[in-house]
């Protein structure tokens, strides 16, 4: 595509969502507007019920919005089929779940391996996802079913799964709220190392302020809207965080 | 695939109690429907031989138009004269498909010990013929001899053989010595000295008090008559029975005989009701074992579905289409028949080995006689039951896990 401006990788545009409940409806986004550009690194927070997971949830193209439209790199997805929109999040989106989310039945390399498998990839699958496992510091636990593993250590083979096909885009909803503080830096850590690193984008969402030193930019939200959109002045700050993995 | 073979394999693990319940059923199931199959097969395939080799009654039976009919109130005039049988034998001599062509005189009267004296029937039959008929038989029925004393004889003509109940009302034993009495086909009363050759349970429950067997020129010489009522025709092959059927009606029709040919089906009412009476019998069965199959595995993947909800929500965030989803289920539902089908099948071959080890015998309804019970294994019931248990089981995960595969993805993850 010849584009003299490369599309920003998402473009929210007046987006609303909806709950129908009951008789009437739970608002939970108000007319949102957010552009995220290639290799950012977002935190979105504030209160509990301010739309936080809701805004993830869209831009992971997990759910549609009421209203709006949704751009993933330039594309309009906000109304494509099912098929094609679970042919995008397999390879341009990594997930990463507050509950971690690993496949019980699966050991540590084969949950990493499975996005790969959705996507039908040939090649040496397992030496790619064992590459990963190495890179979240997990390589000696790769036969090790989920069960097994301590919550961070869960949480990290769920990056290593998040990231091995490469995705432009990481969401992560909440990943640390099911963690210590400890474990919780290192992981943020580890997330914002990948992202200097290989230049994906992450966009999480946090009750944390803590965790908020580590972003390039805070997203606040209450009652469904965006109220504050900003990059923290002290930018020196945005040195990884020197965490023991 | 191989990974998601795997997949559900392990899935199947995670509740193992669960799992073989549902194998179990399934295996049970095919046993019943197998084991009953098999059993089925022996009894069809014993009153077929008995009916066509051992009662020595043929594959095929020809007779002249209308004797099935009105031969009861008229029989001589439906008798096949020696030209007449002799223009068939030499038609059918054409066929090599043809091993016997027996004739036969169904004749009755009075058969009296000197005191008194009681109705009887008989079939008049060659006892060569009946006899190279009666070696065709294969299985159970070629084993047994259904009769007490000698063989009758082609040439000893006033040798019978009498029903045991009507041996027993005219106080007749082995070499007794009776009088058969009938009128003759122009009308007049005759007489012959017969010898008791032989005793045996009648074929038909309600000739027991009546049934004779006897050589066909004793039933000739009692009617004064050349004639018969029927020619036997034995075939190579059970298969053959309905092509040959046809064939022959044409051939007959073309040299001008007007004549009715049944197959051995046709005149074996028992064995037509038996076999529906064991057909519904079957169908029963096959059904209740098909809903515990369907509500079973319905049971199974749906609680599956319940309990795996999040898991189906993060599959499909990695980006599983619908259709991966149902596979999955699919995948284990199937894993659940075959696994089943091969339970069943074992299972199956158990019981076979046990009732040939244990060579139970018993009184079937009809033959007066201990027999060997045997079940038989047929390849293609348990062929099918394989086929059908997997699609059977497919089919019943289809519902729920097409439900599952619709579910809100956003609903999904957040189930607990
Ligand atoms: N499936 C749903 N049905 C109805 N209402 C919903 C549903 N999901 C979310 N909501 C409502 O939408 C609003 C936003 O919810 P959301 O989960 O996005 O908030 P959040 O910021 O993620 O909260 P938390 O910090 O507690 O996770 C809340 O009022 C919530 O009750
Ligand atoms: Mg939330």
């Amino acid at each position: 595509m010849n584009r003299a401006v490369p599309a920003s990788l998402i473009e929210l545009r007046d987006v609303s969502k909806i709950y129908s409940l009951g008789e009437g409806g739970v608002t939970a986004l108000k007319k949102v507007n957010l552009t995220i550009q290639r290799g950012e690194f977002v935190a979105v927070w504030g209160p509990s019920g301010s739309g936080k997971s809701t805004l993830c949830n869209l831009i992971g193209l997990l759910d549609s919005p009421s209203r709006g439209t949704v751009h993933l790199d330039g594309q309009d997805v906000t109304r494509l089929p099912d098929d094609h929109r679970s042919e995008l999040r397999n390879h341009s989106i990594g997930f990463i779940f507050q509950s971690f989310n690993l496949i019980p039945v699966l050991s540590a390399l084969e949950n990493v391996m499975l996005p790969l498998q959705i996507a039908k990839r040939s090649g040496k699958l397992s030496k790619m996802a064992l590459e990963r496992l190495a890179e979240v510091g997990l390589k000696d636990h790769a036969a090790h079913r989920p069960a097994k593993l301590s919550g961070g250590q869960q949480q990290r083979v769920a990056i290593a799964r998040a990231l091995v096909t490469d995705p432009a885009l990481v969401i992560a909803d909440e990943p640390t709220a099911n963690l210590d503080s400890e474990n919780a830096l290192r992981i943020i850590d580890l997330m914002r190392r990948i992202n200097h690193k290989n230049g994906t984008t992450f966009v999480f969402s946090t009750h944390d302020q803590r965790l908020l030193e580590q972003v390039d930019r805070q997203v606040l939200m209450r009652d469904g809207e965006i109220i504050e959109d900003r990059a923290p002045e002290q930018m020196e700050s945005r040195r990884p965080l020197t965490v023991r993995l | 695939m191989m990974t998601w073979i795997k997949l559900a394999l392990r899935n199947l693990f995670r509740n193992r109690r669960r799992s073989l319940f549902t194998i179990l059923a399934i295996g049970l199931g095919f046993a019943a429907v197998n084991t009953l199959g098999g059993f089925t097969e022996y009894i069809f395939t014993n009153l077929k031989e008995g009916y066509i080799y051992t009662q020595g009654n043929g594959h095929l039976s020809i007779f002249k138009a209308g004797f099935l009919k009105e031969g009861k109130l008229d029989p001589t005039r439906y008798l096949l004269d020696e030209a007449e049988v002799t223009t068939i034998q030499t038609v059918l001599t054409h066929y090599p498909e043809i091993l016997v062509v027996a004739p036969q005189l169904h004749i009755s009267g009075l058969l009296s010990n000197g005191k008194v004296s009681t109705i009887f029937v008989a079939a008049g039959r060659v006892p060569s013929a009946v006899h190279t008929i009666n070696s065709r038989a294969r299985g159970m029925m070629g084993r047994i001899q259904l009769f007490d004393g000698k063989p009758l004889e082609d040439d000893v003509i006033y040798g019978v053989g009498l029903s045991k109940g009507l041996a027993e009302q005219l106080k007749l034993g082995l070499g007794s010595d009776p009088v058969a009495m009938a009128p003759t086909v122009s009308g007049q009363i005759n007489a012959l000295d017969a010898q008791v050759f032989q005793l045996f349970d009648s074929p038909v429950e309600a000739l027991e008090d009546k049934f004779m067997l006897v050589p066909l020129k004793f039933a000739q010489n009692l009617y004064d008559t050349s004639s018969v009522d029927r020619l036997t025709v034995l075939l190579r092959d059970d298969g053959l029975t309905e092509p040959m059927r046809a064939q022959l009606a044409e051939d007959l029709a073309a040299q001008g005989l007007k004549l009715d040919i049944k197959t051995w089906n046709e005149l074996s009412t028992f064995y037509t009701k038996v076999k529906q009476m064991f057909d519904v019998i079957f169908l029963v069965t096959f059904l209740i074992v098909f809903t515990i199959v369907v509500m079973s595995v319905v049971n199974t993947v749906s609680m599956a579905i319940m309990e795996r909800t999040r898991e189906i929500g993060t599959l499909r965030a990695l980006g599983f289409k619908r259709r991966g989803i149902v596979g999955l289920f699919a995948t284990e539902s199937m894993l659940l028949g075959v696994f089943g089908s091969l339970l069943g099948t074992l299972l199956t071959l158990l019981i076979w080995f046990g009732v040939v080890l244990l060579e139970p015998t018993w009184v079937p309804p009809q033959i007066t006689r201990r027999v060997p019970l045997e079940i038989y294994l047929v390849p293609d019931y348990m062929l099918y039951s394989v086929l059908l248990l997997i699609v059977l089981s497919l089919a019943a995960a289809s519902l729920p896990a097409r439900k599952a595969a619709r579910m809100q993805i956003v609903g999904a993850l957040g189930h607990t």
